[in-house]
C-alpha cells in the first residue's frame, strides 16, 4: 500500500464489540455527551512530540485520503459524532440526534456556544456547508455520502439529513473525515490554498508547517470543552519507521505511531515505554482480476487462495504482529464471525484437484502487482515460494503507489496486493469492494446475490442481524475468491512513560486532548 | 560581458528543452495527481471531476503554455497536492540542501586540501601512492551506505547524533548542527576523494611548469613553492571542474536526504515524483537546471578570463 | 569526468635528496591497472559463475535459518527469509553487471555515433541543437532522471538498464566529440583526407581508434558509476524485482534491521565498495597508460 501502508490503520480493541448497536438502532435512540468534569484553568507549558511515520498529505477532510492525515486532522477538528475510547459511536458537536423510522431521515441537535478557531460560530448553516461540500463529486468525501439526497436546517442548531436508503452506518461515517467541521468563513477566504491554514473547532490550533518536517498545532484557548493541558503538539516526520523509533528512544518523540514488527517484542522488554498493540479492523489481501486470465478461472482463483499458508506468512514477514485472515472481518470488528476468519489449510491432493479441473494440471504463472515498502517485499516473496510448491509461478512487479492505483482504477493486472485500513462500521470495508463497478471493486467481481446481501445489511439496525447477513456474504466470497485475504493487520504504538492520560482508541488516532506529560 | 551575455542567451533554449523533457517524461508515468489525492477509495467519477477541477483534462500542450506562461511572469505556479506555491516549497526546502550542499564542499576542502598538497609534494612516493589509495575508495564508497552506516554506529549504537528532526540553521544552530553532522560527513567524503584527485593533478601540472622552476631554480624551498607559487595557480582548474561537480553532488545528495529524513530538495522532489505534483516536480526541475546551468557558466565564465582563447 | 590524476613524469627537481626507488615507480605506475583489474575479473567471474562458487541457492528461503549471523555454513549470514547473504552477494553482482554493462552499452551505442558526427560536421545543428539537448540533460540531476524513467518504464533489470544508459549517453556523446574535436586536425587525418579517404570512412578507420582509449576510460568510469546507480534504483525498489538479489534492494530490506543485524547492510555496501573501487581502480590504470602515450 505504498506510503499509506505504513500509515495508521483502524483498530479496535478488543472491548469494543457490539456496542455499536446503540446508534444505529432506528426510532428515537437519543444520546447527549456531558461535559469533562476538570474544568481548570491551564497554564502548563508543555509541547508533546509525536512521530509519525508518513507526511500527511493534507489537513483538509475534503480532500484527505492518506490515513495519516487523521492524526493531525482529529487533533484539529471536531467531529458531529466521535468514536470514544470503549470503542462505541457517541455524538460529538452533535448534542443529540433521532432517526426516523423508515431509517431515511436524520434529525441532528448541535451543541451551542461552539466556535471555530477563527472565532467564526458553529451552527447548523456550518454543517450545511460543510456537508455540501463533502457531497461534490471531487471530494475524497464523495462516494461515503453518496446516499444523501438533502441537507436542511430547520434552525439555527437543527440539521435534517435525508437519505436516498437507509444506511445505518451513517454515525460512523459523520465520526469519521466526512464528519469534521471546517470553518466555512476560513474556506471561503482561503479557497484552494485552505489546507495549507486548516481552521476547525477542535482542542489544538494549526500554528505552521514544513513539509516533510514538521506540524505545530497549538492548545486552542476557546475550546469549547475544557482547555487542553498540553500546550502545544508538535508533529515530527520519518520517512523510515526505524528511524522514527530511534528517536522515541532517544527522546526526540515521546509517542510513535508505529512500531516495526522486528522492534516489536525488544520494546515490549523496555521498561522506559509502554507497547500499544492491537489487531486492527483492516486487511491485507491480493486482488484476483476476475475478467482477465488465468484468474477468469474460479479453479485457479481457489488454488491461490488455497496455496498461501497465512501463519507462515504472518510469523515470518511479520513477526507475529499480526492476525492470519480469512474474511475481511477482524477480531475486532463488531461482526467478526472466529469460524469464518480461520484460514484454509492446502492439501496436495485438493490443490491437483483444482489445478486439473481448472485446466492447469501442471500449474501456470501470472504477475503480481505490489507496492515496494520492505515488509510487502517480504510478503509477496514468502507467497511466491509457497505457490511455487505447487507449480504456480508468481511474477512479481513493484511499482510505486500512484502507479499502483492507476492500475488497479484501469483493472490492468493479473493480481494487485492492496490492502484496506479498514473501518469501525463493517459495510465501510466490504460494500465497494465487492458490490458491482464499487470504487474499490478492482476484481470487476460480480455476483447478484452478494450485492443483495450487502444492500440488505445497510438496512438492518441491530448489528447481531447484520453480523448474520455479512457471514453469509462472506461464505459467497470465500467460494469465488475475487480477493484473497492474507491477514489483519496489527496497531501499534509506543510511547514514553512520561506521557500520562493515554488512551487507545479503535481507529489508531492519537488523541491529544487529554494527554500531558509528567 | 558580451561572452556572458551570450552564454546566457544560449542557457535559454536549454531550459526550454529541458522544461519540454520533464514534461513529456513526467506525464508518460502512469497515474496521476488526482488519483494519489483521492486515493485508493475514490470513484472513477470523483477522479475526472477532480481531473477538471486541477486542469488535467486540457490538451498536453495546453497545460504546457500555461504553465510557461506562468514562469514568464515569474510565477512557478503552486502544488497541486495541497496548493502550497512551488516557490515557497522550494524556498523552504532549498536551505537544507544548500546547507548540506556547503557543509560537503567544506569537509572536502578540509581533507582535500592537506592530503592533495601532501601527495604533490611527495609525488610518486608512499604517501602521494596511499593518498591516492585512499582518495579512490572515497569515492567508491556511496554516500547513501556511508549515511546508514553512520547511522548504525553513531546514532544506534552510540547515541552521539540524533538521527532527525531538522530546525532551521539560524533559528536552532546547535540542533541544525547536530542533525547536519552525519549527513555532511557521509557526503563529504566521496566529494573530498573527488576533489583530492583534481587538486593533486593540477598541482603537477603547475610543478612542471617554468616559473615554478624558475622559482626553485632561485633556491626557494620546495613548500614555499608550493603554497606561493603553485597552489594558487593550481586552484582555478580546481575550482571551475569542481563546479561542474555540483549537478553530480545534488543526485547524490537526493537518497542521503532520503536516508536522514532531511525536508530538502531532493527529497521534495522525489516525493513529488511519487505524487504525482507536476507542477512541484517542473518547478523544482527546473530550478534544480538552472542552478547547475548558472553554475556551468560562471565556469565557462571563469574559463573565459582565465584563458581568452576560449571567447570564441 | 576524472581528470589527468597521475601528471607526467618528466624531470622534477626532486625536493628531497635521491633516494633509491627501484621498481617502485614500475610497481606504482601499474598497481591501479592490475590491482583494479584483478578486482574486476573477480567481479565479473562472481557474476558469471554465481552458482558454482556456493551450495546455496539465492532465493530458496529457509525459515529456520532467518537472520543468522557469520559462520562456517554462512559466512556472511543470513537474511530475514534464511537466504545465504553471500549467495546472494554473488548473485546481486549478477544483477549489477547486468544493469551496468546493459546501460553503458547503451549509452555506447547510441552516444558514440552521435559525438563521431556532431564532432565531425560540427555546424549550427551540433551547436544551437543537439548540444544544447545534451547541456538540458545533464543540468538534471542523474540519479532524478534514472528515477523518472525507471517509474515510466516500469521496474525490472531491462528498464533499469535503459533508464541509466539513456542518463550515459549524453557522457559518452561529449567525451566522443571532445576527442575527434582534439583528432580531427592532426596531420594523419590530414593527410587521410589528402588521398581522398571519404568522410564514413575517415570517421570509422581513422578516428575511431584513435579514441578508443579515453572511450574504455570513460565506459570503466561509467560502470563504476553506474553500480552506485543501480544500488539506489535497487534501494528504491526500481531495479530487479524480488526474489532476483540486487545490493541495493539488499540494502533497502537491511535498513529495517539496522539496529539488530547491521551486518545485513554492511555486507551489500562492502561489496559495492569493492566492485567500484575496482572499475575505478582499472579506470585510474588505463588513464595513466594512455597518458604515457600520449607524451
Amino acid at each position: 500500500m505504498g506510503m499509506r501502508k505504513r500509515s495508521k490503520y483502524f483498530a479496535v480493541s478488543t472491548l469494543a464489540l457490539l456496542s455499536l448497536g446503540t446508534i444505529t438502532a432506528c426510532g428515537t435512540s437519543t444520546s447527549t455527551t456531558s461535559p469533562p468534569s476538570s474544568p481548570a484553568v491551564n497554564t502548563s507549558n508543555q509541547t508533546l512530540n509525536i512521530g509519525l511515520s508518513a507526511d500527511p498529505p493534507t489537513l483538509d477532510p475534503a480532500y484527505s485520503s492518506a490515513l495519516v492525515d487523521r492524526q493531525v486532522m482529529f487533533n484539529l477538528y471536531d467531529t458531529l459524532f466521535q468514536l470514544s475510547s470503549k470503542n462505541t459511536i457517541i455524538p460529538d458537536l452533535v448534542k443529540s440526534y433521532t432517526v426516523s423510522p423508515d431509517g431515511l431521515t436524520y434529525t441532528l441537535q448541535l451543541h451551542q456556544h461552539v466556535k471555530f478557531q477563527d472565532g467564526t460560530p458553529f451552527n447548523a448553516a456550518a454543517v450545511k456547508f460543510n456537508l455540501t461540500r463533502d457531497m461534490q463529486p471531487a471530494s475524497a468525501r464523495h462516494s461515503s455520502l453518496a446516499d444523501v439526497t438533502n441537507v436542511t436546517t430547520p434552525s439555527t442548531y437543527t440539521v435534517v439529513i435525508q437519505l436516498k436508503k437507509p444506511l445505518s452506518p451513517l454515525p460512523a461515517i459523520l465520526a469519521g473525515r466526512a464528519g469534521m467541521m471546517v470553518s466555512p468563513t476560513a474556506v471561503q477566504k482561503e479557497g484552494s490554498n485552505y489546507p495549507n491554514d486548516p481552521v476547525g473547532t477542535g482542542p489544538f490550533e494549526f500554528k505552521s508547517r514544513v513539509k516533510g518536517s514538521t506540524i505545530k498545532l497549538v492548545r486552542n484557548p476557546h475550546y469549547w470543552r475544557a482547555e487542553p493541558k498540553l500546550s502545544a503538539v508538535t508533529y515530527r516526520i520519518f520517512t523510515d519507521p526505524n528511524v522514527e523509533l530511534t528517536n522515541l528512544q532517544s527522546g526526540a518523540v515521546q509517542i510513535v505511531d508505529t512500531v516495526p514488527p522486528q522492534q516489536v517484542s525488544s520494546m515490549e522488554q523496555n521498561s522506559n515505554f509502554t507497547v500499544v498493540n492491537h489487531t486492527g479492523l483492516g486487511y491485507e489481501g491480493v486482488y484476483l482480476n476476475v475478467k482477465q486470465g488465468p484468474f477468469t478461472n474460479l479453479f485457479l482463483r481457489q488454488a491461490v487462495n488455497l496455496a498461501i499458508n497465512r501463519q507462515t506468512l504472518v510469523n515470518v514477514a511479520l513477526k507475529g504482529v499480526a492476525t492470519p485472515a480469512n474474511s475481511p472481518f477482524s477480531a475486532a470488528s463488531p461482526v467478526y464471525n472466529a469460524q469464518e476468519d480461520v484460514p484454509p489449510t492446502a492439501s496436495t491432493s485438493e490443490m491437483k484437484r483444482l489445478l486439473s479441473e481448472g485446466g492447469k494440471p501442471h500449474g501456470f504463472s501470472f504477475t503480481l502487482q505490489s507496492a515496494n515498502d520492505p515488509v510487502t517485499t517480504q510478503v509477496d516473496q514468502i507467497m511466491q515460494s509457497m505457490l511455487a510448491q505447487y507449480g504456480i509461478q508468481m511474477k512479481i512487479e513493484q511499482l510505486d503507489f500512484g502507479t499502483l492505483l492507476a492500475n488497479n482504477e484501469a483493472h490492468n493486472f493479473q493480481a494487485s496486493f492492496l490492502g484496506w485500513s479498514g473501518r469501525l462500521d463493517p459495510d465501510q470495508n466490504v460494500y465497494s469492494f465487492f458490490y458491482k463497478n464499487g470504487a474499490l471493486n478492482a476484481s470487476q467481481f460480480v455476483n447478484a446475490q452478494a450485492d443483495t446481501l450487502l444492500n440488505q445489511a445497510r438496512q438492518e439496525s441491530s448489528m447481531a442481524q447484520r453480523a448474520k447477513t455479512y457471514a453469509a456474504f462472506v461464505q459467497i466470497i470465500q467460494q469465488q475468491v475475487p480477493y484473497v485475504f492474507l491477514y489483519h493487520q496489527n496497531n501499534v504504538f509506543a510511547y514514553a512513560k512520561t506521557v500520562q492520560g493515554f488512551h487507545y482508541y479503535s481507529d489508531g488516532v492519537i488523541r491529544a486532548y487529554g494527554l500531558s506529560l509528567s | 560581458m558580451a561572452y556572458a551575455a551570450k552564454r546566457l542567451v544560449t542557457m535559454i533554449p536549454v531550459l526550454i528543452f529541458l522544461s519540454i523533457i520533464v514534461f513529456s517524461l513526467i506525464h508518460l508515468i502512469p497515474g496521476n495527481p488526482a488519483q494519489v489525492i483521492l486515493g485508493q477509495d475514490a470513484s472513477p467519477s470523483s477522479i475526472r471531476a477532480l481531473e477538471m477541477q486541477l486542469g488535467l483534462n486540457l490538451p498536453l500542450p495546453e497545460q504546457y503554455l500555461s504553465w510557461l506562461g506562468g514562469i514568464l511572469h515569474g510565477n512557478l505556479g503552486r502544488s497541486l497536492l495541497d496548493n502550497q506555491p512551488v516557490s515557497q516549497l522550494i524556498l523552504q526546502s532549498l536551505p537544507v540542501t544548500a546547507e548540506l550542499a556547503v557543509g560537503t564542499i567544506i569537509v572536502a576542502i578540509a581533507i582535500a586540501f592537506p592530503l592533495g598538497i601532501l601527495a604533490a609534494v611527495y609525488r610518486d612516493r608512499w604517501a602521494d601512492a596511499v593518498t591516492l589509495f585512499v582518495s579512490t575508495i572515497g569515492i567508491s564508497v556511496p554516500p547513501f551506505w556511508l549515511g546508514m552506516i553512520f547511522l548504525i554506529e553513531f546514532t544506534v549504537r552510540v547515541h552521539w547524533f540524533p538521527s532527525s528532526g531538522y530546525e532551521p540553521l539560524w533559528s536552532h544552530p546547535l540542533r541544525n548542527l547536530s542533525v547536519m553532522t552525519l549527513p555532511i560527513l557521509a557526503t563529504g567524503f566521496r566529494e573530498a576523494g573527488v576533489l583530492l584527485r583534481m587538486l593533486r593533478a593540477s598541482l603537477l601540472d603547475v610543478l612542471d611548469q617554468d616559473f615554478i622552476r624558475t622559482a626553485r631554480a632561485k633556491g626557494i624551498s620546495g613548500w614555499k613553492v608550493i603554497f606561493h607559487h603553485a597552489t594558487k595557480n593550481a586552484l582555478i582548474p580546481v575550482i571551475t571542474t569542481g563546479g561542474l561537480q555540483i549537478a553530480g553532488l545534488l543526485g547524490g545528495i537526493v537518497i542521503t536526504e532520503t536516508i536522514f529524513s532531511l525536508p530538502g530538495f531532493g527529497s521534495l522532489l522525489v516525493e513529488s515524483v511519487f505524487s504525482r505534483d507536476y507542477t512541484t516536480i517542473q518547478g523544482t526541475a527546473l530550478v534544480a537546471a538552472l542552478a547547475v546551468v548558472v553554475v556551468n557558466l560562471l565556469v565557462d565564465i571563469t574559463y573565459g578570463l582565465v584563458d581568452p582563447r576560449m571567447r570564441k | 569526468m576524472h581528470p589527468n590524476e597521475t601528471g607526467s613524469v618528466v624531470g622534477i627537481v626532486s625536493p628531497q635528496p635521491l633516494r633509491v626507488r627501484i621498481g617502485w615507480e614500475d610497481i606504482r605506475k601499474r598497481f591501479s591497472l592490475y590491482v583494479g583489474g584483478v578486482m574486476v575479473v573477480f567481479v565479473l567471474l562472481g557474476a558469471l559463475f554465481a552458482p558454482f562458487f556456493t551450495p546455496y541457492s539465492p532465493i530458496q528461503q529457509n525459515y529456520s535459518a532467518v537472520l543468522q549471523g557469520v559462520s562456517m555454513a554462512h559466512w556472511l549470514g543470513t537474511d530475514n527469509l534464511g537466504r545465504d547473504t553471500f549467495t546472494r552477494l554473488l548473485f546481486g553482482a549478477r544483477t549489477s553487471m547486468e544493469v551496468t554493462i546493459g546501460s553503458a552499452l547503451l549509452g555506447v551505442v547510441v552516444g558514440v555515433p552521435i559525438g563521431l558526427l556532431s564532432g565531425f560536421y560540427q555546424g549550427w545543428f551540433d551547436d544551437l541543437i543537439l548540444m544544447r539537448i545534451i547541456d538540458a540533460l545533464q543540468a538534471f540531476p542523474f540519479l532524478i532522471l534514472a528515477l523518472v524513467l525507471a517509474a515510466m518504464l516500469g521496474p525490472g533489470i531491462r528498464n533499469a538498464a535503459i533508464a541509466i544508459g539513456i542518463g550515459y549517453i549524453p557522457i559518452f556523446v561529449r567525451t566522443v566529440r571532445g576527442q575527434v574535436l582534439k583528432e580531427k586536425n592532426k596531420e594523419y587525418i590530414e593527410a587521410a583526407r589528402m588521398t581522398g579517404c571519404r568522410s564514413s570512412r575517415l570517421m570509422i578507420v581513422h578516428l575511431l581508434p584513435n579514441i578508443m582509449t579515453p572511450l574504455l576510460v570513460q565506459i570503466t568510469l561509467a560502470i563504476a558509476n553506474g553500480i552506485v546507480t543501480e544500488a539506489s534504483l535497487g534501494y528504491l525498489g526500481l531495479s530487479a524485482q524480488p526474489p532476483t538479489a540486487s545490493w541495493g534492494s539488499m540494502l533497502q530490506v537491511a535498513q529495517g534491521y539496522i539496529s539488530t543485524d547491521p551486518l545485513m547492510a554492511i555486507a551489500p555496501g562492502l561489496a559495492i565498495v569493492f566492485a567500484v573501487l575496482g572499475f575505478n581502480l582499472l579506470g585510474d590504470g588505463l588513464q595513466s597508460r594512455l597518458n604515457k602515450r600520449q607524451v
